[in-house]
C-alpha cells in the first residue's frame, strides 16, 4: 500500500521537475530538437502555402507530417537543419490520423538526427511545452526553425475543420495556448520543456463550436502505432487514397471547363457574381446568365467566390450538382454536370 | 513479496534524490516570479508611450539616457510630426522632438524635453540572445493604459539572426530577434528586455495574417546591437542611411558564398575581390548563407568601414571596405499605410472621444519651437548644428589666434621612415597645391584644380591631398566649402578609436575629419579624391600648439591595401609667406626632371 503511494508521488514529482527545467538545459534541448525538424517545400494551391514542417523520426530520413495539400501536390523538397536540401517521397498516409510519412531521398551513408517517437513523453494540462516549426517560412536554409512556448490547456477530442474538411482524429489531442495555428506550422513538433516528443502540430483549422482558430497537436502515443503500420508497409501511398482535401477550382478552370467567369476577387468574401458566361459552354447550356449571384451548390451555402471555388473543387468530374442563383431578386435552380 | 519491497525501496531512493532537487526548484520558481515582478517594476519607468500631438494613434518607445533621448520605430514617429507627446509611467505627459531617423532600419531617435533626470534603460548584449531565452515586451498595445503604465507581455525568443524582407516598403528588418511574446498595434517602438531587465531590442514588426493586425505568435525586434551602431549617427539629426556592398554573392551548390559581380569602382574591387572568389566573413562574422550577408550588412550605417575576409587562388585575405549609401533619402520617406500602427478607431479617423490621451494642443509647443530646424537630408538640423558647434567652435578659436597661418605656405621637414635615408624631405603645402621634395624621396606635386590620384607619392600615397585639405581647413573659413555637417561617431580604422566625424564637401571632394574628445584638433582626415580611387587617409598626432598655428609632430599615412600606418616625423614646421612662387617653381621643375 505504502509502496503504491510512493510510486504515485514519484510520478507526480518527476513530472513536476519537467516544468522547471533550468536554462542551460533549455538551450541544449532547443538546439537538439531544432536539428530534427525539416522545412518542407512543395506547391501552394490557391490560398494554401507552399511550405510546411516535418519531424524526422528515423536516422534513415523518415519524416512525419500532416497529410495536407503540400503532401498531395506530389513533389516535395525537405531542407534539413544543416541546410542540405533533398527531394522527398511519400511512404504512406493515414486519413484517420491526418498523417503522412515521408522518406528523404538520401544516400546510404546519410544519417539524420531524429526524434525517437517510440518513447513519447506524457503531459498534463498546465504543463509547459515548446512547439517547433517552419512557421511563416521565417527561417531559410540552415537557419534554425522557430520555437514558441505555451502550456497544454487540455487533452480533449476535437471537433474542428475548415470548410467541408473535417478533422478526422477521433481520439483526444493536446489543445495548446501557444499560437501554433499559423502558415507553415503544421507538421511541427510539440515537446515538453525537457525535449521529450509529445505530438505533431496540427493544421490551420477552426473549432466547429466557436469558429476560433484552434491550436492543437496530435499525440505521438496516438500516432506511434500508425507510423509503425505505415513503415511496415501496411498502408498504401497517398496517391491511391481518396483525396478529401481537394484544391479549389481555379478561375481559369472555371472559365475553361464550366464556361463561367466570376467577378474578380478583389476583397475577402467577394460575392460569387457571374461576370460572363462563355457561349457554347456547359454553363450556357444549363442556363446560367451574366449577373447571376450563386447562393448554393447542392445544399452548401456559398458566401463568396472563394467558397464557390472550394465547393466545386470537392465535387468529382461527371457528378451532377444543382446550383441555386439569385437572378434579379428571384431564386433560380440550375442543374449542371461537373465537366 | 521480497522482490516488491526491494523495488519500492529503489523507487524511494530515486524519490529522495529528486525531491531534494524539486524542493529547490519550487523555491526558485517563487524567487523567479518575485524577481520578475521586481524587474518589471525597475524597467517600467523607462518605457514611453509615443503619441502624435492631437492624439489618435501612437506607439511606444524607450528612454536610453537621463537627458531624454528615447528610441522608437520610424513608422511610429513618421506619422506624428516633428513634435510629439510622450507619456511615462509617472502618469505625466512630456513634449518630445524628433532628433534623427533611420527609415530603412525603422528606427527613430526622439528627445523628451523638460527634465535632465529621466529614468532610462540599461542595454544588454543582443549578440548573446538565444532561442528559448525568456523575454519581456513592454509598451502600450491598443493604447490601453490611461496612466501610461506599460503593458507587459512575456514570451521566449523563437529565433535570432532573422531576416525580414522590406514588405511593400523600404523598412527592412535584418539580424532581428523573433519572439513569441504578444505584440500588437501600439507595441511598435517599445522595448524588448531579457528576463533580467536588460534592453535587447525594439519591437517593431509581426507576422500578421488571417487573424488581422493582432498578435500571431511571431514578432520581430530590432537588435540593440544594430541600434547602438546607429545611435550616434541618429544623434546628428540626420536621415541615417544603411549601407550596400557594391558586390553580389550567391550560395553555391556546395554551400560556399560565392562572389557574383563586383563593381569596378568599388573599394572591394580595389582590394582585389573578383567574381568567383569565396566570401568567408563580413563584419568579423562568418557567413553560412547569402542571407547571412544581408543580415550582417543591415546592422551597419552607410559609410562604415567593415572588415571582410575572402579566399581566392592565392589564399585568404582580410580587407576593409567602406559601405556605399543604400537609399540616399533626402527627405523623410512616407510609410506605406499598412505599416502604420493604429488603434481600432473611428472609421473617419477622428481622435476617439473616449481616448484619455486625446488633447487639443498646439502641434509645436512655443517654448520648444527653436529645437527643430528643417533642412534637406536631415530629420532635424538643429541637433546637427549643436554638434558642429561643439566640435568646430573650439577648433576655430584655436585657429583664429594665428589667423595669418592658413594663408601662408607651410614647409614641413619630414624624417624618412627608412633609417638609412638621412636627408629630410620637404613637404610644401598650400591651399591649392602641395609638393614633396628631397634626395631619395618620391618627388611629387599635386594641384587642387588638377587633382590626380597618380600624382600622389607612391610610398606615402595620399600625403599631398590630405595635407592640402588640412591647410584648407586651417584657412578657418567654412564658407569656402559647399557643405559642412556633423556625421556622428565612427570607428576609425585601422586604430579602432571611436571618433566624431565632420564631413565637408569641398568642391568634388568628400572630406571626413576625425576628432576625439581630448583635443579640438583633428586626429585624422580621409579625402575621397574622386570616384574609383582610394581615399587619401592621414592621421595626426602630437600637435605642437606653441607656434603661430598648431601643427602635428607626426603624420601617419594609411595604406588601404595593408591597413598599415606609415608614421612620418615632422622635424620642423615653418610658415613661408612668400613661398607660393618658390614652391611652385621648385616643385614644378623637380617634377619635370
Amino acid at each position: 500500500m505504502s509502496s503504491l503511494k510512493f510510486f504515485v508521488s514519484a510520478v507526480v514529482l518527476l513530472t513536476c521537475s519537467h516544468v522547471f527545467a533550468d536554462t542551460t538545459q533549455t538551450d541544449v534541448v532547443i538546439v537538439d530538437r531544432q536539428s530534427s525538424i525539416v522545412k518542407l517545400f512543395g506547391a501552394g494551391v490557391g490560398n494554401l502555402d507552399s511550405y510546411g514542417t516535418g519531424v524526422l523520426i528515423s536516422d534513415k530520413g523518415h519524416v512525419a507530417t500532416v497529410w495536407n495539400h503540400l503532401v498531395n501536390t506530389g513533389f516535395l523538397t525537405a531542407v534539413v537543419a544543416d541546410g542540405r536540401r533533398f527531394s522527398v517521397q511519400v511512404v504512406g498516409t493515414s486519413l484517420e490520423h491526418d498523417l503522412a510519412i515521408l522518406k528523404i531521398d538520401s544516400e546510404d551513408d546519410d544519417v539524420f538526427s531524429f526524434v525517437d517517437i517510440q518513447a513519447p513523453g506524457s503531459v498534463f494540462p498546465g504543463q509547459s511545452v515548446y512547439a517547433f516549426s517552419n512557421v511563416f517560412h521565417v527561417a531559410t536554409g540552415n537557419e534554425p526553425v522557430s520555437v514558441v512556448h505555451g502550456i497544454v490547456a487540455c487533452e480533449s477530442t476535437l471537433d474542428a475543420g475548415l470548410g467541408r474538411w473535417q478533422f478526422p482524429v477521433k481520439s483526444p489531442v493536446y489543445i495548446l495556448d501557444a499560437i501554433t495555428n499559423n502558415s507553415g506550422a503544421a507538421g511541427g513538433l510539440l515537446t515538453s520543456v525537457n525535449g521529450e516528443p509529445l505530438g505533431l502540430l496540427g493544421r490551420e483549422i477552426r473549432h466547429r463550436g466557436s469558429n476560433m482558430w484552434v491550436n492543437y497537436a496530435v499525440p505521438w502515443k496516438t500516432l506511434r502505432p500508425v507510423v509503425a503500420a505505415i513503415l511496415a508497409g501496411e498502408r498504401v501511398a497517398a496517391s491511391k487514397e481518396p483525396v478529401k482535401d481537394s484544391p479549389p477550382v481555379s478561375d481559369r478552370r472555371l472559365t475553361s471547363t464550366f464556361g463561367i467567369t466570376l467577378m474578380p476577387e478583389v476583397l475577402d468574401n467577394t460575392p460569387a457574381y457571374i461576370d460572363r458566361v462563355i457561349p457554347g459552354s456547359p454553363a450556357k447550356a444549363s442556363g446560367f446568365r451574366r449577373g447571376d449571384l450563386v447562393l448554393m451548390v447542392n445544399d452548401a451555402v456559398i458566401q463568396s467566390v472563394e467558397s464557390l471555388q472550394k465547393e466545386l473543387g470537392g465535387i468529382r468530374s461527371g457528378q451532377r450538382v444543382t446550383i441555386t442563383v439569385n437572378r434579379e431578386g428571384s431564386i433560380v435552380v440550375l442543374p449542371i454536370r461537373v465537366p | 513479496m521480497n522482490f516488491r519491497v526491494v523495488r519500492s525501496l529503489s523507487i524511494a531512493t530515486v524519490l529522495l534524490i529528486s525531491s531534494t532537487g524539486i524542493g529547490q526548484e519550487v523555491v526558485s520558481v517563487e524567487q523567479k516570479q518575485k524577481s520578475r515582478i521586481e524587474t518589471i517594476r525597475r524597467i517600467s519607468p523607462s518605457v514611453v508611450c509615443v503619441m502624435p500631438p492631437g492624439g489618435g494613434g501612437g506607439g511606444s518607445g524607450v528612454l536610453i539616457s537621463a537627458d531624454g533621448y528615447a528610441i522608437s520605430n520610424y513608422h511610429v514617429t513618421s506619422g506624428s510630426g516633428n513634435f510629439m507627446k510622450c507619456g511615462l509611467n509617472d502618469g505625466r505627459v512630456y513634449d518630445a522632438v524628433i532628433v534623427g531617423i533611420d527609415p530603412t532600419g525603422d528606427v527613430a531617435l526622439i528627445k523628451l524635453l523638460g527634465r535632465e533626470d529621466f529614468p532610462f534603460c540599461t542595454p544588454g548584449n543582443s549578440d548573446l540572445v538565444k532561442a528559448g531565452d525568456e523575454v519581456l515586451a513592454l509598451g502600450n498595445p491598443f493604447l490601453l493604459a490611461s496612466d501610461f503604465t506599460p503593458t507587459v507581455t512575456y514570451g521566449i525568443v523563437s529565433g535570432v539572426n532573422r531576416y525580414q524582407y522590406p514588405a511593400n516598403s523600404f523598412l527592412e528588418y535584418t539580424d532581428c530577434i523573433q519572439i513569441d511574446a504578444s505584440i500588437n498595434p501600439g507595441n511598435s517602438g517599445g522595448p524588448l528586455f531579457d528576463i533580467n531587465g536588460r534592453w535587447i531590442g525594439i519591437n517593431g514588426r509581426a507576422s500578421f495574417e488571417k487573424r488581422g493586425r493582432i498578435n500571431s505568435g511571431a514578432a520581430y525586434a530590432i537588435s540593440v546591437r544594430q541600434i547602438q551602431l546607429f545611435i550616434d549617427q541618429l544623434k546628428s539629426g540626420r536621415i541615417v542611411d544603411h549601407g550596400r556592398t557594391d558586390f553580389t554573392v550567391t550560395t553555391s551548390s556546395d554551400g560556399l558564398i560565392e562572389v557574383q559581380e563586383v563593381s569596378q569602382i568599388s573599394d572591394a574591387w580595389r582590394r582585389g575581390l573578383r567574381p568567383g572568389d569565396e566570401l568567408i566573413s563580413f563584419g568579423d562574422r562568418s557567413l553560412k548563407s547569402a542571407n547571412d550577408l544581408k543580415n550582417i550588412l543591415g546592422i551597419y550605417p552607410a559609410g562604415t568601414r567593415v572588415p571582410m575576409t575572402y579566399r581566392n587562388r592565392e589564399g585568404v585575405r582580410k580587407v576593409y571596405v567602406r559601405l556605399s549609401p543604400l537609399h540616399g533619402f533626402e527627405a523623410a520617406p512616407p510609410i506605406p499605410q499598412e505599416a502604420e500602427p493604429k488603434r481600432p478607431e473611428d472609421p473617419d479617423g477622428q481622435p476617439n472621444p473616449e481616448d484619455p490621451h486625446a488633447e487639443e494642443e498646439a502641434v509645436v509647443p512655443p517654448e520648444y519651437a527653436h529645437l527643430f530646424v528643417e533642412k534637406k537630408g536631415f530629420a532635424n538640423f538643429y541637433y546637427n548644428q549643436q554638434m558642429q558647434d561643439r566640435i568646430l567652435v573650439p577648433l576655430q578659436q584655436m585657429l583664429s589666434a594665428g589667423s595669418t597661418g592658413g594663408t601662408s605656405t607651410w614647409v614641413l621637414q619630414l624624417k624618412h621612415p627608412v633609417a638609412k635615408i638621412e636627408t629630410p624631405g620637404e613637404l610644401l603645402v598650400g591651399a591649392t597645391a602641395a609638393g614633396l621634395l628631397g634626395d631619395n624621396w618620391p618627388i611629387s606635386h599635386q594641384q587642387i584644380d588638377k587633382l590626380d590620384a597618380s600624382n600622389e607619392p607612391l610610398e606615402f600615397w595620399g600625403l599631398l591631398t590630405g595635407t592640402m585639405q588640412l591647410h584648407r581647413l586651417f584657412l578657418n573659413d567654412l564658407s569656402l566649402f559647399s557643405s559642412v555637417h556633423y556625421h556622428g561617431t565612427d570607428t576609425l580604422q585601422p586604430s579602432g578609436e571611436t571618433v566624431r566625424v565632420i564631413v565637408i564637401q569641398d568642391d568634388a571632394r568628400v572630406v571626413r575629419w576625425y576628432f576625439d574628445d581630448r583635443s579640438p584638433l583633428p586626429i585624422g582626415v580621409d579625402t575621397l579624391i574622386g570616384v574609383g580611387n582610394d581615399e587619401s587617409r592621414l592621421r595626426f598626432r602630437d600637435w605642437d600648439t606653441s607656434g603661430e598655428i598648431p601643427w602635428p609632430q607626426e603624420i601617419g599615412v594609411v595604406n588601404s591595401d595593408t591597413e598599415e600606418v606609415t608614421w612620418l616625423e615632422v622635424l620642423n614646421f615653418e610658415l613661408r609667406k612668400t613661398a607660393r612662387a618658390a614652391m611652385s617653381g621648385a616643385a614644378g621643375s623637380e617634377v619635370k626632371s
